[in-house]
This record gives C-alpha cells, structure tokens and sequence, in this order.
C-alpha cells in the first residue's frame, strides 16, 4: 500500500480544523485592537492586563478552585474504588457497575441538572458550593474510572499475587503494591477531572445558585461584552488547562514504561 | 474468598453516588412528569396530560424530530470525516501513536465556552474567515449566514464532537487484523470490494459505538445552538431548559425530557445489540480489550 498521500493530508487537514479555534484565540489576544478582525494591528499585552486586574474575574477563579479541587479529589476518590472493582477483583455484575457508571456520561446534561434541581426542591436542599460539588462529581465520575482503570489494566497481576504468596494481606499487598503502581492513574485523573469541573458550565449554572465561579462569569461575558480582553482570558484558560492535562498525560503514559 | 468482598465493598459507595445523585434525580423528574402546574404550585396528582400534549404539539414533535436529526447527521458527517484518521492513527502510526491520540483529545480540554466563543470569532460576519475571503478577494460582500445559523451549529457540533468519533473507529482499527484484508487481497479481491466486505463490516462496531457517543452529545447540546445557532438555535433541549426557568411549567419540562430519554434508550438498546453481536463486543465482553 502506498504511504503518505491522500490519507497523510487528510489528517493534517483534521488536525488544523481541530486546532484552528485555539489559533485563532492565541492570535488576537495579542492584537491591538478593539475589534477582532484581520487585519492585525500589531503587538498588546493590554488585555492580558485588563483581565488580570478584573478583580470580579479574580474573585470567580478563587470560586472555582473551591469547586474543583474537591471535585477531582471525589471523582478521583470513586473513579479508582470502581476501577479497582471493575479490574483488580472477582465481581458479580461487573457489566452492571460498568454501565451504572457510565449513566452520568449518557444523560444529557440540561437534563440531569434538572432532575438533580427537582431533588434538591423536594428535599428542600439549598443551592450551595456543595451542591455544585456533588452535581460535577458525579458527571466526572466516568471519566476518572476510565482513566484510572487504563493504567489499572496494564499493571502486571503476577506482581500482585507474589505479595499475596509472600504472605501479604489484602490490604497490605493493595498499600505496597498496586497503590504505589497505580499513584500516576490517580494523579492523571485528578488533574483532567481538576479540568472538567473547572470548564463545566451547564451543570453548574442550574446548581450554583447566588454563587458564581469563573465558568459562570465567562458564559455571561460572552453573551453580553464581547471584547479582546475575553481573548485573553480565553487564552489563559486554554494554556492552564492544557498545562494541566499535559501534566496529566505525562505522568499516565510514564506509568506505561514502568 | 475476601476477594470477592472486597469487589462488593469497593463498589457499593459507586453504586450509592450514582444512585443519590443520578438515578434518585431521574425517577423524581418520572414522577414529576406525570404532576401539573396550577399557577404558581405543582400539583402531584399523576395525570398523562403533558404526554399527551407533546404528542398533539406540532412544535414539541418538530423540536425532538429535529434533535434526532442532527444527531444522526453530525454522526454521520464525523464518521465520514474522522474514519481516514482513525485509520491512520492504528495502521500507520507506529511510535508516536500515544502522541496523535492525545493531540486529538486536547481541544476537548478547552471547555465548552471558550470553542465556541472561537467558532464565533471565526465565523462571525466581522469575522476571520470572512475578513480573510474578503482579503483574498475569494468574495466582496462578508457572508452574513455563517454565524446564528443551522450551518455554523453543525459545524461547530462536528467540531466538538469529532474526536469522540475517532476513538470508537480507532478501537475497531486496532482490534482489525490486517491478515484478513491482505487475505482478501490474495484472493483477488479489488480494493473496493475489500473494503466494502472486509473492511467495512469489521470496523461497524466502531462505527456504532462512536456514533452512539456523537449521538447522544449532539441531542443533548445546550449550548452551541445557543450560542452560535441564532433563531434556529431553540432545540428541544432548550424548551426544557426554559420550561424550568422562565416559563415555569417543570412537570411539562420533565415529560419531554423523559420523552428524549427514553427514545435514547431504545436507540442504546439497539447499538448494543449491534455491538453484542459483533468480534470487538466479544473481546470486550471477555475483558481482553
């Protein structure tokens, strides 16, 4: 089969649509003027300053931090409890709990935070940081177990077994075996949980109540002022963001080697 | 054995989250579906009323038609799109295989808000892909339709959704053993005909599961229509939304997003028995995947 040609060029083509928006957001948040249109008109740090000093967008971030880090710890937390029943132990129903969690995933999520609204009325729960916690937990969920199995499934079971010959316990060859091979599944998925809880809006405008985290204030200022500075802002997001992922992603596929 | 307790007690707080916080929510948002509004209370007294009204509504009927339909289109257009790649990735790429993966992944991090407020600044009529046509000459007046139009959600539900796509081909390509399209080709099959018999039949069950997941993404989008749909941006999706804020009417809202669930039921149920039956479903199934 020939290498190279029509395929090769198709997937540049994907890749370029794919990365095409993030582009276009690192162009003009540099670019000094008010209106986002070619041609460029030269070289600002201005909004990148302007966004920095918005001590509204300031007081949203400290929100969401509240918000997602203990998001990523619980999702985190439950992804590797059902991980580990899903890979490590003999499990009736495996098939069940698979799907189970991947309900959240599946449910549409205006729909979800609805029913989760409709609940908190008749349980006569008020709106709080902690009800947007649960609410971004459990749509997370999913993917923290997968990433955490991914890494569970390649660890060598032998290993496992030998502790378990050697006359460790359960729970002592789970401390000083699997934990320690699974540390970098659990660090990956923190991190890529910190990340979709901090971008996650819909879920979180139904649940937030009166309290407002960055991911609100950003949708109403796109909505409502549209300005260079959102470029900026856009662009710090992005770059903390993959930042984080980056970490994420380093530390799962070195865990592959070892 | 303690083993097997520990699996059992390992997945009992699982079960007890999911249960608390999504299963709970839905069989209320049932009951509710079944309640009315009188003024400004809900009345719990069950009745099929809302169902019936979103049968005889030609608006609600349009609305759920048209979410299916965009679900079944932008399914389709990722496929077309993203099967070449999938391709690629599992059957040309040797080392950097990992890297191509996640490098489709990362635009998905960005979060929902920041894409399309990209896609607006692309496709607005002040914006870049207008004002570089103009700058070309490719075009003299910008094109006012790109933006707050049908096209630009599709584009940009194809956009978000595409990577999604890629996964479930490249899963299929990856369990494809290259044995039996070079065994078609021996026996003098043309390549067409390989890939229509060969090819095609065996990565299907790649093709369902990454259709499902656009599917159910795009049925359930809220936001790009929103955003960058304009008047055609009001979806069926959006109606629930509104009839639990502004218009007040939650037993209404819970009916029709019932309605959407349980059609998305019947159309899992479908998928899976697709999958079920296929290679890829059995290896899964087995735990080999």
């Amino acid at each position: 089969m020939r290498r190279g040609g029509f395929p090769l060029l198709w997937v540049w083509l994907v890749y370029g649509f794919m990365y095409l928006p993030i582009a276009v957001i690192a162009l003009f948040s540099f670019n000094a003027s008010e209106i986002i249109a070619f041609p460029l008109q030269g070289f600002t740090l201005h909004w990148f300053g302007q966004v920095l000093a918005d001590a509204r967008l300031g007081k949203g971030l400290g929100l969401s931090f509240l918000v997602s880090v203990p998001v990523a710890a619980l999702a985190t937390l439950f992804g590797a409890m059902a991980a580990l029943a899903l890979t490590r132990y003999p499990l009736r129903g495996r098939g069940v709990l698979f799907a189970v969690i991947l309900l959240p995933f599946l449910i549409p999520k205006v729909i979800l935070a609805v029913a989760q609204l409709i609940l908190l009325s008749e349980l006569k729960i008020e709106r709080s940081l902690a009800t947007i916690i649960a609410g971004q937990a459990i749509i997370i969920l999913p993917f923290t177990t997968l990433i955490i199995a991914s890494v569970l499934v390649r660890i060598d079971r032998r290993l496992e077994e030998a502790a378990a010959d050697l006359g460790a316990s359960g729970w002592s060859t789970f401390r000083r075996v699997t934990l320690p091979l699974m540390k970098n599944g659990l660090t990956a998925a923190w991190f890529i949980a910190f990340v979709l809880s901090s971008s996650e809006y819909v879920l979180t405008s139904f649940l937030s109540g009166r309290y407002q985290p960055l991911s609100i204030l950003v949708a109403s200022d796109f909505r409502f002022n549209i300005s260079p500075a959102l470029n900026a802002l856009a662009l710090m997001i992005v770059a903390v963001n993959l930042a984080f992922i980056a970490i994420g992603e380093f530390i799962r596929l070195r865990s592959k080697q070892a | 054995m303690a083993r097997s307790r520990t699996g059992f007690w390992l997945s009992v707080p699982v079960y007890a989250a999911v249960v608390a916080l999504c299963v709970a929510p839905l069989l209320i948002l049932l009951a509710y579906s079944f309640f009315q509004v009188s003024f400004v209370a809900v009345l719990k007294e069950p009745t099929l009323k809302n169902y019936v009204r979103i049968v005889g509504s030609d608006t609600y009927r349009w609305l759920i038609l048209k979410a299916f339909g965009s679900g079944l289109m932008v399914a389709a257009i990722t496929a077309v799109i993203g099967y070449p790649v999938a391709w690629f990735i599992a059957k040309r790429v040797v080392a950097a295989k990992s890297a191509f993966l996640t490098l489709l992944l990362v635009p998905l991090y960005t979060g929902d808000l920041v894409r399309i407020f990209a896609w607006r600044m692309l496709l607005g009529a002040e914006g870049v892909l207008n004002t570089f046509l103009m700058a070309f000459g490719a075009i003299r007046e910008p094109i006012g339709a790109l933006l707050f139009s049908s096209l630009a959600t599709h584009i940009v539900l194809t956009y978000n959704y595409l990577p999604f796509m890629v996964l479930g081909l490249w899963l299929a390509f990856e369990a494809l053993d290259d044995r039996l399209v070079e065994a078609a080709a021996d026996l003098g099959a043309g390549a067409v005909s390989t890939f229509r018999r060969v090819t095609l039949p065996l990565t299907v069950p790649g093709l369902v599961a990454g259709s499902m997941m656009v599917f159910v993404m795009v049925v359930g989008d809220y936001l790009t229509p929103q955003l960058v749909g304009g008047a055609s941006g009001i979806t069926i999706i959006s109606a629930i939304n509104d009839l639990f804020g502004t218009a007040f009417d939650w037993p209404l809202g819970s009916a029709i997003a019932w309605t959407m669930l349980a059609i998305l039921a019947l159309a899992f149920a479908g998928a899976a028995i697709v999958i079920n039956r296929s290679s890829l479903g059995k290896a899964l199934a087995a735990g080999e995947a």
